[in-house]
């Protein structure tokens, strides 16, 4: 199980095709780990990139860690991880509340990212987020992973419930969590958002409450296209291959599609030539 | 000197106690001990594992029987509807697959 030492800390991280020369990175979000890329989408980007998976501090096999929820934080964690693996510039994709730190790290390191895709980023001010942890209990869980079992069809047993409660638990009364994503609120102000200079993919499910904040960074974020899929905020769940397709596409860009074309035309005169 | 770096192929019966083995590393001996692991348990209902532990097992096979299997590669090739519903024979079968077809 690859689990590596970034400052001291143990980050559980997967990589697929290693040794391609450009690398995609996939952030996940809160509560959640790296297997929402794992099964679907990080083997379709795979098939043309080096692909880098980890799981945020608190979250899925890393270290507990009581501070650092923070963007602020969040990204150092990503700078030191492209750090450790010694990757200069990256292909970044994050969804939900991985979705704002990527934003966050093009903003902060623009050099590191190459292009940006932010899946089901929500607007801090107006998410829901915050109020589930104000009103979080074990029962707010049960009826919580009820709706997710709806939409996703996953199931969830007496063991997974007690281990998810237990992580809730830990990261709402024993973490800064709650005050660090409160106080990134006002993230969706943030003049820098208009500056963010990389080609910029935007994806949203069609029917999903997120949608709105998609259209805000739509409109703020100059070099930014959205593309809707058919779904809700669990988008990478419900829709994997088409959300992978649409990542590769992306970052593989029509640049590189027809430099591969012109490749092998010049291959095919080459060697019509020679015969 | 075919004989010698021809590998021994595992029998049904081994590969089920392999991947028995994974399992137990996974979620912890405790909650094991009261479940019946059978070759139609699932891995989701039966077993209740959740998706980073269904990773973590991946990961155990993939480091056990190498480069002889695409096992990341063939999960990725299902929906999520049979990712649910996958069975540890089906796995058992698709390593003896792979094995025959080496």
């Amino acid at each position: 199980m690859p689990v590596i030492q970034v400052k001291n800390k143990s980050v559980h991280i997967q990589e697929l095709n290693k040794g391609a020369r450009e690398t995609v990175v996939l952030v996940h979000g809160m509560f959640s780990n790296l297997s929402v890329y794992y099964f679907n989408i990080a083997p379709v980007l795979a098939q043309s990139f080096h692909v880098v998976m980890y799981d945020m501090k608190s979250h899925g096999m890393s270290e507990r860690c009581e501070y650092g929820y923070d963007l602020l934080s969040m990204t150092d964690d990503l700078r030191d991880l492209l750090d450790a693996l010694h990757l200069k510039s990256v292909y970044l994709a994050g969804y939900s509340y991985g979705g704002l730190v990527a934003m966050k790290m093009a903003m902060r390191y623009p050099s590191r990212v190459k292009k940006l895709a932010v899946i089901e980023a929500p607007d801090p001010s107006d998410n829901e987020t915050l109020s589930i942890i104000d009103i979080y209990s074990k029962e707010f869980l049960v009826d919580y992973i009820n709706n997710y079992t709806d939409t996703t069809r996953m199931r969830m047993g007496k063991r997974q419930l007690d281990k998810n409660h237990r992580m809730y638990e830990y990261l709402f009364y024993e973490t800064s969590i709650k005050e660090d994503m409160h106080n990134e609120r006002f993230f969706f102000a943030d003049d820098a958002i208009g500056n963010i200079a990389h080609d910029t993919l935007l994806i949203y499910g069609k029917s999903s409450n997120c949608l709105p904040s998609g259209r805000k960074l739509y409109h703020t974020v100059p070099r930014s296209k959205m593309t809707l899929i058919e779904g809700d905020h669990n988008l990478p769940i419900q829709q994997p291959l088409e959300t992978a397709n649409k990542l590769k596409d992306f970052f593989v860009g029509w640049q590189v599609k027809f430099k591969q074309i012109n490749h092998k035309l010049w291959q095919a005169l080459r060697l019509s030539y020679h015969h | 000197m075919d004989a010698i770096t021809t590998q021994h192929k595992l029998s049904n019966e081994e590969i089920f106690t392999i991947l028995k083995s994974f399992i137990t590393e996974v979620i912890g001996e405790e909650f094991v001990e009261d479940m019946d692991i059978s070759r139609e348990s699932s891995f989701t209902r039966d077993l209740e594992m959740d998706s980073i532990e269904i990773v973590s097992f991946s990961e155990k096979v993939k480091s056990h029987f190498g480069e002889h299997i695409d096992f990341t590669g063939w999960l990725s090739s299902m929906d999520l509807d049979q990712l649910i519903n996958l069975k540890l024979d089906d796995i058992i079968n698709y390593i003896e697959t792979c094995q025959s077809s080496k």
